[in-house]
């Protein structure tokens, strides 16, 4: 019965989240450049159906096997991802004791399949693209894991589970550790492709993984994108900020509140900040925000040592 | 039924993705194109539905031009702004504005009420290589001749960190958005990183003769670029003002750019992207009077670092700082140019035989 209930849940939040975050990102777009806000309702599903009627072009000799596939790929990755993330005591479709250790997994193969998807395409602009992601990725990937252990430390465990059931005894991680959730943003912004830190998909390289992506492909893509963003802001919001815990209203509606929350602040972010070139960014990733997050990590440990 | 007939009214109602090739005096409109809600000016021509030919092109830049035409996913047409009609589609006179020609025939396209436009030119490989050489893929040797369609990709000399990679030769340009119109590259990289940069064809004129507005297109073309097209836009509605600089600041714009980027005359990147905000609100714009050659300062540069060098200068310096290409020289260009005929501009690779 519980199983039944956290399938229906995950996929209730990945579609529904995947369809709110369309109309939020329009919305944004529309906030930030001083556009009539009216049309960001509807937007989302005009363009969607314009893409559907669009030819799907075949580049010349493509890798035909990881093309069409790396869209369904971050698909899937987005709603493994999710998996761990309990919906409600005891509701969650993957209850394992490694949950963030799963969680890590989908991040790091994320990066591969967004590389795949500029390299599948036999194209100059989309392969730069995949090239600068994973320069790019391989630090972010290697900050969120220093801030996850951190946010795991108080419950002694890497269960996402565990992780809620301790915020629920002590405090909310954003409470104990606020740089924690900063620092894990960053992480959001690379697995969806956004604002200062889409390095695959930029502007300069004409569109970059997606430049060579047309009709349902693209579409295809930015759903991917998108569901990805639902995934990584309930992972947030359970890592950080208490997941399903909270007064009065019942459980599931608190993480879907929190999820939403964190997921207006990651596209807010992505209109905020310029995009720095990438050795600049590179540069500053290694040498500045890495030292930061295994800082945050050291922290909390001398934290709970003190004050267990 | 029902459904198909949803599909295509939502479809008929969506922004129009159009992707502009820039031609003489073009820019202009396409920047003012940019900021309405009704079009979505798309960076890649397999973005687009409509294809818009803005100002007077080349006759040297037909051949590209026919080639880009073909990377429009069907249903598509052409529609020629002001200057020289190219193909069959629409042509409005520069005067007008195109935007109820742009939704009318998007919405036709979009209902399959106006048929698709066929492809210019025959879907054929740029080499051909079918049975030829050694295994019938093309190739001779060990890396020579053309496996399956392309030359081999050698390894060179890196200029930054001496990890040698494949270095790969190809011509940008000449309707790249993020180039400057009509300006056409040939550019040897290895991996993001320009190793070495000639140039095959200049830059459009585009006869701005500075002021207020075209400062202010500058610094949104900057922004753009800078991954905040939101902002761009916003920058573009509220028309020049002063202070535009701290604006910028705060965004983070001037410190993502490395300082000493695009030296010229002592004056970097950044130098001219707050001279750009300076001229929006009525100051001096950036001044530049070097004539050194600018394939010299591309090399050693990231793509993304390059693109912002190219965006940072005025027209007129641009256009200063790049050597027309000797007619003898253009000669071993052209022989240069059959040999790797692929990406003409950012994606050629449409093209190929499987291109549908």
């Amino acid at each position: 019965m519980m199983a039944v209930a956290a399938f229906v849940s995950l996929f209730a939040l990945l579609i529904l989240g995947t369809a709110l975050a369309a109309v939020m990102d329009r919305a944004a777009v529309a906030l930030a450049s001083g556009r009539p806000m009216g049309a960001a309702l509807k937007e989302p599903a005009r363009r969607a159906a314009a893409l559907l009627l669009r030819q799907k072009v075949e580049t010349e000799r493509p890798d035909s096997i990881t093309w069409p596939l790396a869209p369904v790929a971050y698909l899937m990755l987005a709603a493994v991802g999710l998996s761990v993330v309990p919906f409600a005591p005891g509701v969650v479709v993957t209850d394992i004791s490694t949950g963030i250790v799963l969680w890590g997994a989908c991040e790091a193969l994320t990066v591969i399949v967004v590389f795949l998807h500029g390299w599948s395409a036999n194209a100059p602009m989309a392969l730069i693209g995949g090239y600068r992601y994973v320069g790019i990725g391989l630090p972010v990937l290697l900050l969120s894991m220093f801030v996850l252990i951190a946010a795991a430390l108080p419950a002694e465990s890497l269960s996402v589970v565990e992780i809620v059931r301790a915020q629920e005894a002590g405090l909310w991680n954003v409470v104990r550790q606020p740089p924690g959730l900063a620092l894990f943003l960053i992480l959001g912004l690379m697995l969806t492709l956004r604002g200062p830190f889409d390095y695959a998909d930029a502007e300069d390289l004409a569109g970059g993984t997606k430049a060579e992506a047309s009709g349902p492909h693209r579409l295809a893509w930015r759903v991917a994108r998108l569901a990805m963003l639902v995934s990584f802001s309930a992972m947030a919001a359970t890592a950080f900020l208490g997941g399903y815990l909270g007064p009065v209203l019942p459980g599931p509606l608190w993480l879907v509140l929190k999820t939403v929350a964190v997921m207006a602040a990651v596209i807010a972010a992505g209109h905020m900040l310029a995009r720095l070139p990438p050795s600049r960014m590179l540069t500053t990733v290694w040498v500045v925000l890495l030292p930061l997050s295994f800082l945050v990590l050291v922290l909390v440990g001398v934290e709970l040592l003190l004050w267990p | 039924m029902a459904v198909t007939a949803l599909v295509h009214r939502l479809a008929a109602s969506a922004p129009v993705p159009v992707f502009a090739a820039v031609g003489e005096d073009g820019l202009r409109a396409v920047d003012r194109l940019a900021v309405d809600p009704r079009v979505d000016l798309v960076a890649s021509p397999l973005h687009a539905a409509l294809l818009l030919v803005v100002g007077t092109i080349r006759d040297d830049d037909r051949p590209e031009l026919e080639r880009l035409h073909d990377q429009l996913p069907h249903p598509r047409a052409t529609v020629s702004w002001g200057g020289n009609a190219v193909f069959e589609g629409e042509a409005v006179d520069g005067t007008v504005d195109p935007l109820p020609l742009l939704s009318d025939m998007h919405r036709a396209l979009m209902t399959r009420a106006r048929p698709s436009e066929p492809d210019l030119l025959p879907n054929a490989p740029p080499n051909d290589w079918r049975g030829k050489g050694d295994f019938g893929q093309g190739g001779e040797g060990m890396m020579g001749g053309v496996p399956y369609g392309r030359p081999m990709p050698m390894t060179d000399d890196d200029m930054r960190d001496g990890l040698a990679l494949d270095a790969y030769s190809a011509p940008f340009g000449p309707f790249l958005p993020q180039f400057p119109a009509g300006l056409t590259l040939d550019l040897t990289l290895q991996g993001d990183v320009i190793q070495q940069a000639k140039v095959l064809r200049p830059p459009y004129p585009q006869h701005e003769s500075g002021g207020a507005a075209v400062a202010l297109r500058h610094v949104a073309r900057m922004l753009r670029l800078l991954g905040l097209p939101a902002r761009a836009e916003r920058v573009l509605h509220d028309g020049p003002r002063e202070r535009l600089a701290q604006t910028l600041s705060r965004w983070g714009a001037f410190a993502a750019i490395p300082p000493g980027l695009g030296m010229i005359d002592g004056t970097d990147v950044r130098g001219r992207l707050r001279a750009w905000c300076a001229e929006a609100g009525g100051g001096a714009g950036p001044v530049v009077e070097d004539d050194g050659p600018l394939t010299d300062l591309l090399p050693g540069l990231e793509w993304h670092e390059a693109v912002l060098v190219l965006n940072s200068l005025p027209d007129a310096a641009l256009r200063r700082l790049v050597p027309v290409p000797k007619p003898d020289d253009d000669q071993g260009e052209h022989k240069h140019e059959h040999h790797h005929d692929h990406h003409h501009h950012d994606h050629d690779h449409g093209h190929g035989e499987a291109h549908g």
